[in-house]
């Protein structure tokens, strides 16, 4: 099997951008350069690399080494460890490609953003960004669980780091609330590994289901279970789904518009990387799936509805990112290759709307210096064409056609119909019709009622970037809806692998 | 009564990961809280050198004198001891970064107070 190394550069070129950003210190033009050259690159890549697989050191299994595994005792070549992956292994299909690459075009955009709406770019911000999608991008490729915690740690300190530098009011009391919750995560996480590798002798996801498939480990027993709690609490507060919702829309609320749009990118492609491994080792047992979907629709319920009483538009955004998370869930509960493709394809939507929405919205904290939408109105007449660009990104999160979520919500009420849950499909109607709602009355509180007197809005021009931004997402969002096959296609081979 | 060394160091583990949980969810102060990660962090150390630990075995060191079938054998697994260092190096950079904020929140608040500092202000 041949390896690929353009699949490790997929996570080195950001992480070794990001190092560089570091030491930049008030070399502005120089950072603005790097941070926009290595931004177009991130998504790029993807799109060049073939799919295959990477083995990190040219370590591929013995099996597939005839020379190294010349002379070597039955011991080894009689046993299945002549079939086992000795170092870290990173898969490249489709699904990853299309992922990978989304993600990578939202750190664009959040890039694009910082830096023309920032005086003075910081580096230290752009490597903190560059971590966070490499971190990000690691988990999506990685076949080697324990790799994936070193990054989910990464990740996690990267967003904090995010937070911090936002530089909003008591930033620093969520950035150490989210890490101390991640301290107790982390640890739990890894015990959850660690007890996959006492029993199977393996940290690498593919070797861990042969062992199973194989019969050398029980799979129902009590330990295997423990473990699948473990991760799934790991899961969880990496993806923000209950009990972590109300911490993970905090951070979105400390952190500014660019980054927020990039902190929920992370959260929605954290969450479906280890969901794929979660069903990938455990879908065996059905109690998965069930767990999944019910803390799916936990979280929809709860976040949907604290949005509503929330009267700061960065929480109220958190929350219905957090809502819109369980829709993902769902998708990948329901445990069908239909089920799972409209939660891949609900994850690809959700991370793009959302990102357009943080950096619609972030429009006016960029004009108002405020978040409140007590103090706020009146701003379609400031900017009525920003006003119409985020009036059709809440469209698109609510699921109005055509654009893209409502493809994806389409498919996964369908996919739930078909799986013998209707309940779930009137739900998902249900919470999407209270979406709307939700949307609709923030954005007559900012945009159309009249503007409070006591409302000061400043004189600075909303950068052009901002808004090319904000008409490609919106461009995407038409392109995916019309057209679902482009995104479909790409996510149905790993959906089929799954089940 | 011999007592299986492995079986008590899996005992220590748990106890440090419980005692650690406790800590950082019930203690108010919040060098405690953090004192208590720690303990959770090692606990989850020392599950993972204890689950490495092959009574009799050999350090992983392949030597040109060594017969290939023995090695296999007798050799302790590396890759527990590999994972135990890596995450000792995250868990000293996140420990870094929770002191740092700390020692921040500390200077703007005058306190340690967990509940004092974070009530209602991360949220």
């Amino acid at each position: 099997m041949d390896t690929n190394a353009l699949i490790a550069v997929m996570v080195a070129l950001p992480i070794a951008s990001a190092l560089f950003l570091n030491l930049l210190d008030k070399k502005d033009r120089t950072i603005k350069i790097l941070a926009i050259i290595t931004a177009i690159v991130i998504p790029i890549i993807p799109l060049l690399t073939p799919y295959g697989s990477h083995f990190f050191g040219g370590y591929v299994p013995l099996a597939q080494n005839a020379t190294l595994a010349q002379g070597l005792p039955s011991l080894i070549t009689g046993t299945q460890l002549f079939q086992f992956h000795p170092g870290i292994m990173y898969v490249f299909t489709s699904a990853q490609q299309l992922m990978v690459f989304v993600l990578g075009l939202i750190t664009f955009f959040a890039i694009f953003t910082f830096l023309n709406e920032t005086k003075r770019p910081s580096g230290v911000y752009a490597f903190l960004m560059f971590m966070g999608t490499a971190s990000v991008s690691a988990i999506l490729l990685s076949d080697d669980i324990f790799n994936i915690f070193v990054f989910f740690e990464i990740a996690a300190l990267a967003q904090v780091g995010i937070i911090v530098a936002s530089g909003i009011k008591n930033n620093y009391e969520t950035a150490l609330k989210y890490i101390l919750l991640g301290n107790i995560a982390g640890p739990l996480l890894l015990l959850g590994i660690v007890i996959l590798l006492g029993v199977t002798g393996n940290v690498n996801v593919t070797d861990m289901i042969f062992t199973f498939k194989q019969g050398y480990v029980d799979p129902n027993s009590p330990v295997i279970l423990m473990s699948l709690a473990l991760i799934t609490f790991g899961w969880l507060y990496a993806s923000g789904l209950p009990p972590f919702h109300t911490i993970k829309s905090a951070v979105y609320s400390k952190a500014l518009p660019h980054g927020a749009a990039l902190l929920q990118a992370f959260s929605v492609f954290t969450l479906v990387a280890i969901g794929i491994i979660i069903l990938r080792l455990f879908s065996y047992n059905p109690f998965t799936n069930i767990a999944i979907i019910g803390i799916s629709v936990i979280a929809m319920i709860l976040g949907i509805t604290m949005a509503i009483v929330q009267t700061d538009y960065k929480r109220i955004l958190g929350y219905l990112a957090v809502g819109e998370l369980g829709y993902i869930g769902i998708g990948l509960g329901l445990g069908t290759a239909f089920g799972i493709t409209a939660g891949l394809f609900q994850a690809v939507n959700e991370a793009i709307i959302t990102s357009f929405l943080f950096i619609g919205f972030g429009t006016v904290l960029y004009k108002t210096r405020t978040s409140n939408t007590r103090k706020l109105g009146g701003m379609m007449y400031v900017n009525p064409r920003v006003a119409l660009l985020v009036l059709l990104a809440g469209l698109a999160m609510a699921g109005v056609p055509p654009l893209n979520a409502f493809q994806s919500k389409l498919m996964l009420i369908q996919a739930a119909i078909q799986s013998g849950l209707p309940e779930l499909g009137i739900i998902m109607i249900l919470l999407s019709i209270v979406t709307f709602m939700t949307f609709m009355k923030a954005f007559y509180t900012i945009y159309m009622r009249p503007k409070p007197k006591e409302l000061e809005i400043l004189d600075n021009k909303i950068p052009r970037s901002t808004v090319i931004s904000l008409v490609a997402l919106l461009i995407i969002c038409i392109i995916l809806g019309l057209f679902p096959q482009i995104a479909t296609n790409s996510l149905q081979t790993l959906a089929v692998g799954l089940v | 009564m011999v007592v299986d060394s492995q079986l008590m160091s899996f005992f220590t583990a748990g106890s440090l990961v419980v005692i650690g949980i406790f800590a950082a969810l019930f203690l108010d102060n919040l060098i405690k809280k953090i004192i208590g990660l720690a303990f959770l962090a090692d606990g989850v150390n020392l599950f993972i050198i204890t689950m490495g630990y092959k009574p009799g075995g050999i350090v992983y060191i392949f030597l040109p004198d060594m017969v290939v079938s023995n090695f296999a054998q007798t050799a302790s697994y590396p890759l527990p001891f590999a994972l135990v260092l890596t995450n000792i190096v995250i868990g000293a950079s996140t420990l870094a970064v929770i002191l740092g904020l700390v020692i921040i929140l500390n200077k703007r608040h005058g306190s340690l107070s967990a509940s004092k500092i974070l009530r209602d202000k991360g949220e």
